[in-house]
């Protein structure tokens, strides 16, 4: 087994070589949450479920569609036919509609300058995945942020710990002093900064805050609690079939286990001959 | 009954007698190890792909207005039409995961010897056709990878001098990427694996031939060293499909988009570059090798071409570069950590090719392209040194067994 212990030195070293795989994205390193849906056994919380696709249509949907999603497709988490009907009428359509923008793409982009992304896919369709929306959701400056640095800045220029102090709330690199300042400038014209979007600019304005949504269940709205709920159902609404494939993997893996390992004791048994 | 029907049959094609020479009773060296199993697990893979891919084709549209929203309706709303993509998708990987470790096997134990170059020849233009294949795929999804890594790839064609910019435009059926070719791409993506499996029996009539090597690269002789294939070989290669199941099904069910990058989930846009356009995880030492050839100004681009084209193509002539009188690595010691440091080396490469052209380590003060070129050399330097030890008898093999 030469070939093998070559191998094994080889996968050992490059463990030890290239240990940063991976590459910088431009942003901040994103909060990496628990998400319970993730991994082999997890399911998706049907309640957080529930409570998510209220903030996608509130709040999600005067910009964005999901045009992959119909409203009725929602009872797959046991949301009454009532409730997806009076949504979907919130929104101008019916429960067999498309879940599509209240605003049109055209009137969209004259407001924002772009098209607002399709959800469908989004926790799919960016590195870092739901860490990724979850980032964004909550990556906005709060009010105290915005007022430390105005503070800061009120002389005209940054001292070194009010540069430090700056780049910590920004999650900027202080060694670039420029970069600070041009984000600064930018910030007081009104650009939407977002601590974890690659380059930090981007066309949406903060989509919500604390309330945005009246839960029915008496979850207390939080921001962070929102987009916990809305990240989740985006990432069911990103693959509705994850759970049932999870499910099936999980059977396959157990038959597979048992078919080799019966494999093996045959093959065994016909090579015992020969060795 | 069946005997009777057989023999009918028989009389007129002797199947019977094809079945027994060429497979149940082919005689086997007995010495085999599972390094020898990854020849089946590829024929396995190509199986597995046409199979997915012909019921993914009956439900995808060629179309570049359609086609991403074609696969997401194949995720959505055809019955297991998940389990068809993420099979064909992670099957890819998989194919050239078996490829791979049965290229380097070959290299190890010297199978591209003499009397095996043709058999060889065959491995290596199935090689080539496996990556024109893959390519196409990857672009049918239409995603942001998709489309610029079409982009990529087929502007390297106008790298050619005279006739290179009109080609690009023929290839691709307008002057960028589009919906021509998309088409294009998909028919001939549905072509080339029906290609492919042509080359595969031409690849096993060559082994059938000359027969297999095995692990100390010695000849064999027929009966005392060899096992008729069937139950031996049979058994051997099922459990292989076994154990290669749990890795791939595991890939499949429970981190499908492991090897897909996020972007091909944004439906492709020719007004928008990607950051960072980024080949699938089998190109990248290619990719790195492209890139790494910038220092020759103007012809720097068919230079990296041509370094791409032939770090695969050297593989023709790997036969006659090695003239040690032994095949085996394995009583090769100097050839041995050779081959070390070119494996070790396809690993640089492909992370080199992963990251950003202008990526650099320790703050800037090594730029990533001089490891790339450093890496790229090395790659060369192996078929290279390979040749210079043997040719020059600087290597001393140890003594060879008599027999198996």
């Amino acid at each position: 087994m030469d070939l093998m212990k070559g191998t094994i030195k080889v996968a050992a070293l490059l463990v030890l070589l290239l240990p940063q795989w991976g590459q910088a994205s431009g942003g901040a390193a994103l909060p990496v949450q628990e998400w319970g849906f993730k991994g082999i056994f997890g399911k998706f919380d049907e309640a957080a479920l529930k409570r998510g696709a209220k903030v996608a249509v509130g709040v999600c949907m005067n910009c964005h569609s999901l045009k992959y999603i119909k409203f009725d497709q929602m009872r797959a988490f046991g949301l009454p036919e009532a409730e997806i009907e009076a949504m979907a009428k919130d929104s101008g359509r019916s429960r067999k509609d498309r879940m599509l923008s209240v605003m049109d793409a055209v009137s969209a982009k004259e407001t924002y300058g772009i098209e607002p992304p399709d959800l469908s896919l989004m926790t799919k369709a960016r590195k870092g995945y739901e860490d990724y929306a979850y980032g964004i959701l909550t990556g906005y400056l709060t009010d105290q942020e915005s007022a430390d640095i105005k503070k800061a800045m009120e002389d005209g220029k940054l001292s070194e710990t009010e540069r430090m102090e700056v780049a910590h709330v920004l999650h900027m690199d202080p060694r670039h002093e420029d970069k600070l300042k041009e984000a600064i400038t930018k910030l007081e014209g009104g650009g939407n900064f977002n601590k974890y979007f690659p380059g930090h600019f981007l066309a949406m304005p903060q989509p919500m805050q604390d309330g945005a949504v009246e839960y029915g269940d008496g979850t207390k709205a939080s921001l962070e609690q929102l987009s916990r709920d809305v990240v989740t159902f985006l990432a069911w609404a990103a693959e509705p079939t994850a759970e049932q494939r999870k499910g099936m993997g999980i059977g396959v893996m157990i038959y597979l286990l048992v078919f080799t390992a019966m494999l093996y004791a045959v093959k065994r048994r016909i090579w015992a001959k020969v060795h | 009954m069946f005997k009777s029907i057989m023999e009918w049959v028989d009389a007129r094609l002797p199947v019977s007698d094809l079945i027994k020479s060429q497979a149940t009773e082919y005689p086997t060296p007995k010495n085999l190890n599972y390094w020898w199993n990854f020849g089946s697990l590829a024929l396995f893979v190509l199986i597995v792909m046409l199979a997915t891919g012909l019921f993914l084709a009956m439900h995808y549209k060629p179309d570049a207005n359609l086609a991403f929203d074609s696969v997401e309706h194949i995720m959505r709303d055809v019955n297991f039409g998940w389990l068809l993509r993420y099979l064909h998708a992670n099957g890819a990987t998989f194919f050239f995961v078996c490829v791979y470790i049965h290229i380097l096997r070959g290299m190890y134990y010297g199978s591209h010897r003499s009397p095996r170059e043709i058999l060889w020849w065959f491995g290596v233009i199935i090689f080539f056709a496996l990556m024109g294949t893959a390519f196409m795929g990857y672009v049918l999804p239409w995603g942001q990878m998709s489309y610029w890594g079409a982009a990529v790839i087929t502007n390297l064609v106008s790298a050619i001098p005279v006739v290179g910019e009109e080609l690009v435009v023929w290839i691709l059926g307008g002057f960028s990427v589009g919906d021509p070719t998309l088409n294009r791409f998909f028919v001939l993506h549905f072509l080339f694996p029906f290609v492919v499996f042509g080359l595969v029996i031409l690849h096993m009539w060559a082994l059938h031939a000359v027969h297999s090597n095995n692990p100390d690269g010695i000849d064999v002789h027929e009966g005392k060293d060899t096992l008729p294939f069937h139950p031996y070989y049979t058994i051997k290669d099922l459990y292989g499909v076994g154990v290669f199941l749990m890795v791939y099904l595991a890939f499949v069910f429970f981190a499908p988009n492991f090897f897909l990058e996020p972007d091909n989930y944004i439906p492709a846009d020719p007004m928008k570059t990607p950051a960072h356009i980024v080949p699938e995880w089998y190109f990248l030492p290619f990719y790195a090798i492209l890139r790494s050839i910038d220092f020759l100004g103007s012809f720097s681009k068919l230079a990296g071409v041509v370094a791409m084209g032939g770090a695969i193509a050297i593989l023709f002539i790997l036969p006659w570069l090695d003239r040690s009188p032994v095949r085996s690595f394995r009583y090769r010691p100097l050839s041995r950590q050779l081959f070390w440091v070119f494996v070790l080396d396809c690993f640089v490469l492909g992370w080199v090719g992963y990251n950003p052209a202008d990526a650099t380590l320790f703050d800037g003060a090594l730029p990533l392209i001089v490891i790339g070129r450093t890496a790229t050399a090395v790659y060369f330097s192996y078929f290279v040194g390979l040749w210079l030890v043997t040719v020059l008898k600087i290597e001393k093999p140890k003594p060879l067994p008599k027999s198996i």
